[in-house]
């Protein structure tokens, strides 16, 4: 096929959408659905992890993959973590934390964290460490980072060990 | 709208044999598509243009990770590295494979590479493909004239290229199982521990009553493909490895290798590194060859035994495994 239509689910909404072949992930989220807290950082050659999102739960180079693809599939972008206007607690320990500076690479940054909690809630700093070794900050020093998301999994554990308050 | 990629047909084959008779009509450059990885980032920089892909990813069970009925691990073609990272059988029993898939680059990129892509791509940097020479691997192809099995040795021809067909397909990797009193070690040199290699060197050796039976020595990006270190091997073969015997089988090793210049490493220093993995790799082999209960056996035979810098926290169920009963 050169262009066909596909259900993609993004953020919990379902998408029908005519993508041709040659369509990457990342051009369907940023330029036909405007989702685009995904970044292209490296010019699309699978180095920078800015485009890192969800597919299935895995974390994934939406710069390297193709739309088609991803059809059918479960995608989560940073669009898809704050509910009801609460932050995530990887976003806000993000905040919390100063583990933000120009931001770029962020969303990429908070995926891959969440891609490692949803697997590992209660990680070493190296298990984080390698964890986020595919998303490169060019400002922090990656400190403020690793300390944010190794919070982040304390509040995230404290929510579920105290009954499940957090909806995430 | 701009598109990073030119256009191109996407074909989906749902079996194999579906895929080979496509393959084998399709215009030529066409190119087979499992995880993408590669691929895809060399056509977003237009270095290869493709007029047609043939996906794998709708043939059902394509990523299966298990061991045969002849006890070979079978690797399936969309099988990713990240799925043999985190296996609890590959790390108890081919723990060398493990070892050296936790090395690779990022979770993303091993999330979404398989390791048949990553040997398909034939880069002579590949921390795959050693492993997989000392372990003896196997590939199997399929293509219009039937199956083949062709030993991973005869795989790669220099430089970037293998002996795959235009028209074959690999269809799976089966690892032998390890040799009873094998110990396994891969070491690796990258300017960070996300980035590919400078040099990786891989060893497998075979202990017994302190004397090595049996070693298996391989190199990555020292040379256009993969070496095996044969005159490494052999200085080692019949002796107790010790750091002296380790050291000059290291630099027999060094001595074989061809490496280049380029940006991430001068010639020199490549082969200087080499000498230097290779020792590392040999000891921590031995040593897991002999782990846990005949690790006092050794020492007491052994004038100057192994260091155990460097092998913390390593498994070495295969050592364990080999231990007589």
């Amino acid at each position: 096929m050169r262009k066909a239509a596909a259900t993609f689910f993004v953020n919990g909404r379902s998408y029908e959408e005519l993508v041709p072949s040659n369509m990457t992930l990342l051009e369907l989220l940023r330029d036909r659905l405007d989702l685009t807290g995904t970044k292209r950082g490296c010019s699309a050659s699978g180095n920078c992890g800015a485009c890192t999102v969800l597919v299935d739960g895995k974390p994934t180079l939406a710069c390297v993959t193709l739309a088609w693809s991803a059809r059918e599939k479960q995608i989560v972008t940073i669009e898809g973590l704050a509910k009801e206007g609460s932050l995530h607690p990887i976003q806000q320990a993000f905040l919390d934390h100063g583990a933000v500076q120009c931001g770029y690479c962020t969303p990429g940054m908070v995926l891959s964290a969440k891609a490692l909690l949803d697997q590992n809630p209660d990680p070493t700093e190296q298990e984080v460490r390698e964890a986020l070794a595919g998303n490169l900050c060019r400002c922090t020093g990656y400190v403020k980072i690793v300390e944010a998301v190794l919070a982040a999994a304390q509040t995230l554990k404290s929510g579920t060990m105290t009954g499940g308050c957090v909806p995430w | 709208m701009h598109r990073t990629l030119r256009p191109f047909e996407l074909l989906e084959p749902e079996s194999v044999q579906e895929a080979v008779q496509i393959l084998a009509s399709a215009p030529p450059g066409a190119k087979i598509f499992a995880g993408g990885l590669d691929l895809v980032s060399r056509m977003t920089r237009w270095q290869v243009d493709p007029p047609c892909l043939i996906s794998l990813q709708r043939i059902p069970a394509m990523d299966f990770l298990e061991v045969g009925e002849n006890g070979y691990l079978r690797i399936g073609p969309m099988t990713t590295l990240r799925s043999l990272e985190l296996s609890g059988l590959v790390r108890e029993r081919w723990p060398l494979l493990q070892e050296a898939a936790h090395q690779i680059a990022s979770v993303q990129v091993k999330t979404m590479g398989t390791l048949v892509g990553n040997l398909c791509v034939a880069t002579p940097a590949s921390d795959m493909a050693p492993v997989l020479f000392v372990l003896a691997a196997q590939l199997g192809l399929v293509g219009p004239a039937g199956s083949a099995t062709v030993p991973i040795e005869d795989f790669f021809v220099p430089v970037c290229q293998s002996i795959l067909e235009p028209q074959q397909i690999v269809v799976e990797v089966s690892v032998p199982p390890m040799p009873a009193r094998a110990g396994t070690a891969f070491k690796k040199l990258a300017h960070t521990k996300a980035c590919i290699a400078k040099v990786n060197a891989a060893v497998l050796v075979t202990v017994e009553d302190g004397l090595c039976r049996d070693a298996r020595i391989a190199l990555g990006a020292v040379a256009p493909t993969v070496v095996r270190a044969h005159k490494a091997e052999q200085a080692l073969q019949g002796k107790p490895i010790t750091r002296r015997l380790a050291c000059e089988a290291a630099n027999l090793a060094a001595a074989e290798v061809t490496p280049i210049s380029d940006l991430r490493a001068s010639a020199d220093y490549r082969k200087r590194v080499a000498a230097v993995l290779t020792q590392r790799a040999i000891l921590a082999a031995a040593e897991c060859a002999l782990a846990p209960d005949a690790a006092a056996a050794w020492h007491a035979l052994a004038a100057d035994p192994p260091t155990p810098a460097g092998v913390a926290g390593r498994t070495c169920g295969a050592g364990s495994q080999g231990e007589p009963a």
